[in-house]
């Protein structure tokens, strides 16, 4: 087909109708000719040549460049029908914009997430190795420095492997001392993470022996931020701790590892850090790069060959650990998949019943649409060019839709990107990007077929002439059935979404309702971390944590102020194996673990622990005086049983010289760990137990976030140098421990909430319509005798009737899905009955509104008006 | 394959009624009509789209005239292309024929 004759088609059209034309005329000569009136023969001529316009339109389509020139006429005629029908298309749009939003949104996380690979080199190449002691609890844990060494000499998988210490640096720069956030790593680091630096170098073999030079790598942004992102910066020096560095390289924007760090140094293993006792201290990260052609599971292998002879060699420090091999990007993004999983589940049912809803807008307004189309095909359209119309139409529905989803789904990404990436790691990274737009523009396409599909199939499936005989009275039974069918599906699915979030929600509120043992209100924390280089005795140390207290104590509005080696708000830092005088004789690597507080005696009071026994601690407990400790219930009963722990003693941190301290109270547990159970804990006074390492509380009279300039200023007028980092209101942190389960409750209930709308609004429109098309059948009835609440019933019951299927069928997937959810639910299982009565009640109750509203219209139609309606 | 045969069938029948000079669509549906005794019935839904199509490979040209009751009436002929178009395919359409023969009355051993 040439364009000339494309362009001149309409030309073309006008010769073939005058040719016809010419026909006709020629034939009813003849016809005369033959002696038939001139109105016979007109007609008999016609009736020869058929259907000219079909005629016409067979040449005109020879003419035109078929598919595109009916797209374009399908598209033009469909954006007509939409603008006709406004409030069915708004509905309909915005109906599907929700579902295509919902999934464009989560599918732009799982890809950003979940399927862009890590920015390094080969990143799944990458690996985390731990160690772990599963039968203790621990199936990954850090590792200790002994056994790094041992590992990375004798480990043949790896191209390279290196520890990380991840810890955090006074800053000493310029008015106010900062904290900066960095990890002491072996040479090897920056060659395992496959990173190479934009000025400079990274660290050299020689770097590792501790005592040379002193020299640091710069993240891209502190070197924008502090140095101005000075060309020569190279050789500079900057004071961290007291100690002064020389800057020896800057790496690429974007390196961050571990997260948030911004500065590398040099790890320093002292000969006690790598000495025999220090096997049993774990505390350093160990990432690895796999040789090309070894396999994760190869790794693993080869290193549980190698746990194992250091278990037979090492007996006492390394009997039952073991090590495991994790790919880095498996670590970072673990937790995550499971609840990104259970959400791309949930909007998927959403836009299906998104797409059911629409499908059954259609549906109805197919019946209305049922003449014009009869029409259409006594003027000769075919079959298939009619569904394509309407199929085109569907398209054209969703994808005006997508364009407003994606509107909605900027608006949702938005929102994720400002989560802290405790909630989603690399939230930063997430954005409309081209496959996420590929994405949407498949499922745009994919829901149009599937909405549009069965609505064009049953309109262009009747005889046309069975429905212009109808007249204007257009009503079919058949296409109850579709409409029944969708009305199920939408609550079915609605109900498995429902129970979904009713577990999760659930899970919820008993998380929060949680007694933990302390209080967070008006509580502000902050973080202190004492450099060694200017405090390096036990004594100076707790020079400056006293005097802070003392100051802090004395400010005006300030209740109390506390010191802990950890803070429960944030989950325990420290776990040390203790002895009892029963449990002495037991190896070390058997003993039982406890968490581990030092802290000041105001602790428990600002914390709100309830003292059950002996007294907390005083001043008068110091350096000179017996050794002290209190435990907390749970300690005191699972080994004390029935004996009055007071009196008695305790030694903590067992193998590093036993030390035995006096009981002299018993304090209530706390939950710092996991809301599950209450961890034993022991506490040591920071008098007896100097500590470098201390979170900061102070308890106000009100709103505690106004005294975060107050506990700077007071710090520093004890050390000028010395930085208090992180501070944060109880309230913040509590809500950051819970800000993942409440995130996917909040998303999950949303979707959920949406779909009981769609769902219910699904009900209602079938309802609506099954009332409209019966007016005629209800009329019958009254006149013939029936009562309104006998109208009443037959309308409420067809439309309960389909709820309790959509009930049943949906508790049957609850239980078969729910499962799924299992590691996200608190204090539930997976199958609560209550929880399933509760929703398919509730859900019973709105589809029972949804069909007494147009019960109600049934009940109040006037028999005589129905019936004149004929 | 049998709406090819067909329409093939009647591109030639279309071809071959021009030979004996130009004429109007309908008198090639009447002669094809007339010369098969009524056998074969032009069905002028597919009549005229043959038409465009025959004109459009360059096979007819056509041309407005006058019929002979003094209609106007838009007449056809035969290019050069469209002979040698209309003998191969009768050279085509007999081997075609004779081999169904042969299938359908086989000759005498």
């Amino acid at each position: 087909m040439s364009w000339l004759r494309f362009l001149h088609r309409d030309r073309w059209d006008q010769e073939r109708r005058r040719e016809l034309q010419a026909y006709l005329e020629i034939e009813t000569d003849e016809n005369i000719a033959r002696g038939m009136t001139q109105e016979q023969a007109r007609y008999a001529a016609r009736r020869k040549l058929g259907n000219p316009t079909q005629i016409r339109e067979e040449i005109y389509r020879m003419n035109s460049l078929g598919f595109i020139e009916s797209l374009w006429q399908d598209l033009r005629c469909g954006v007509r029908m939409l603008c006709k029908n406004a409030g069915f298309t708004a509905i309909a749009v915005l109906t599907l914009a929700l579902g295509i939003g919902a999934n464009t949104a989560i599918f732009s996380v799982i890809h950003a997430v979940l399927l862009s690979p890590l920015p390094y080199d080969n990143p799944d190449r990458i690996v985390l190795l731990m160690e772990s002691d599963p039968a203790k609890g621990f199936p990954t844990f850090s590792v200790s420095p002994p056994n790094y060494v041992d590992w990375r000499n004798s480990a043949t998988s790896f191209e390279a492997m290196a520890s990380i210490s991840p810890g955090t640096f006074n800053f000493a720069s310029g008015a106010e001392p900062e904290r900066l956030r960095g990890a002491r790593v072996a040479s090897s680091f920056f060659t395992a993470m496959g990173a190479t630096p934009a000025m400079g170098r990274t660290f050299l073999p020689e770097d590792d022996v501790v005592g040379k030079a002193s020299v640091a790598v710069l993240s891209y942004g502190l070197w924008a931020r502090h140095f101005g992102s000075d060309p020569q910066v190279i050789g500079k020096s900057l004071t961290l701790d007291g100690k002064s560095y020389r800057v020896a390289g800057v790496m690429q924007n974007g390196f961050q590892f571990p997260p948030g760090a911004e500065l590398w140094l040099p790890s320093e293993f002292a000969k006690d850090d790598l000495g025999p006792d220090a096997r049993g201290a774990h505390y350093l990260w160990v990432i690895a790069r796999l040789k090309s052609g070894v396999s994760i599971q190869q790794a693993q292998g080869e290193m549980q060959a190698v746990s194992s002879g250091l278990e037979h060699q090492y007996p006492r420090t390394n009997t039952g650990w073991t090590s495991r091999v994790v790919s880095l990007s498996e670590r970072t993004v673990g937790n995550v998949r499971s609840t990104l999983f259970v959400l791309s589940g949930a909007v998927g049912f959403l836009l299906l019943i998104a797409c059911a809803n629409v499908a059954n807008l259609l549906l109805a307004r197919a019946s209305a649409r049922r003449r014009e189309i009869a029409i259409r095909f006594s003027m000769g359209a075919g079959r298939l060019r009619i569904a394509r119309q309407l199929v085109t139409e569907s398209i054209l529905l969703s994808g005006s839709a997508s364009g407003v989803g994606l509107v909605l789904a900027e608006w949702a990404i938005r929102a994720l990107r400002t989560l802290p990436p405790s909630n989603l790691p690399r939230a930063e990274s997430i954005q409309l990007d081209l496959p996420v737009l590929g994405f949407t523009a498949v499922i745009a396409i994919l829901t149009g077929l599937l909405f549009g599909l069965a609505p064009a199939l049953q309109i262009t499936r009747g005889a046309p002439v069975e429905t212009l005989k109808e007249g204007r009275r257009a009503s079919s039974t058949g296409r109850h059935g579709v409409r029944s069918a969708l009305v199920v599906l939408e609550t079915t699915l609605a109900l498995v979404l429902l129970v979904g979030s009713g577990l999760l929600l659930k899970s919820f509120v008993r998380l929060q309702s949680v007694d933990l043992g302390f209080q967070s209100r008006n509580i502000l924390t902050g973080e202190l971390s004492l450099p060694r280089s200017k405090y390096s005795t036990g004594q100076q140390q707790i020079q400056f944590f006293e005097q802070v207290l003392e100051r802090l104590e004395s400010v005006k509005g300030v209740r109390e102020a506390a010191l802990a080696s950890g803070n429960p708000m944030q989950g325990s830092n420290y776990s040390f194996a203790f002895a009892t005088k029963d449990l002495q004789a037991l190896a070390p690597a058997d003993q039982p673990s406890a968490g581990y507080y030092v802290v000041s005696p105001n602790y428990f009071q600002t914390l709100g622990i309830p003292l059950l026994a002996g007294r907390t601690f005083t001043r008068e407990d110091s350096q000179g005086t017996p050794r002290v400790a209190i435990i907390s219930r749970a300690l005191a009963r699972r080994f004390f049983y029935d004996r009055n722990p007071l009196g008695q003693t305790i030694a903590i941190g067992a193998g590093q010289g036993t030390v035995w301290r006096e009981i002299v109270g018993v304090v209530g547990d706390v939950k710092d760990d996991s809301p599950e159970e209450g961890a034993m804990s022991a506490y040591e006074p920071y008098t007896q137990m100097a500590w470098d390492d201390m979170t900061l509380f102070v308890r106000s009279d009100g709103d505690a976030s106004k005294f975060a300039t107050t506990i700077r200023a007071e710090v520093m007028a004890v050390d000028k140098d010395q930085p208090v980092a992180d501070i944060s209101t109880g309230e913040q942190l509590m809500a950051q421990a819970v800000a993942q389960p409440q995130l996917r409750t909040l998303l999950l209930s949303l979707f959920a909430g949406l779909a009981l709308v769609l769902a219910s609004l699904g009900i209602y429109g079938v309802m609506s319509h099954t009332v409209a098309q019966r007016t005629h059948e209800i009329g019958v009835r009254m006149a013939l005798g029936a009562g309104r609440s006998s109208v009443l019933r037959l309308v409420l019951s067809n439309g309960m009737r389909l709820t309790l299927l959509g009930i049943a069928l949906g508790s049957a997937g609850a239980f078969a899905l729910t499962r799924l959810m299992k590691g996200f639910l608190f204090h539930v299982t997976p199958t609560d009955p209550v929880t399933f009565v509760e929703v398919a009640l509730f859900l019973f109750l709105v589809a029972l509104l949804a069909s007494y509203i147009p019960a109600r219209r049934a009940t109040r139609v006037d028999p005589v008006v129905a019936l004149r309606y004929e | 394959m049998q709406a090819d045969l067909l329409q093939g069938t009647l591109d030639l029948l279309i071809l071959q009624t021009l030979v004996l000079g130009a004429a109007h669509g309908h008198t090639i549906a009447h002669v094809i009509e007339h010369r098969s005794e009524a056998v074969l019935q032009v069905e002028h839904g597919s009549l005229y789209p043959a038409l465009h199509r025959l004109e459009d490979r360059g096979w007819i040209a056509s041309f407005w005239g006058t019929s002979e009751n003094n209609r106007k009436a838009r007449y056809y002929r035969l290019t050069a292309a469209g002979r040698r178009q209309l003998a191969q395919q009768t050279s085509r359409w007999e081997q075609l024929v004779g081999a169904i023969n042969r299938v359908l009355r086989p000759a005498k051993e």
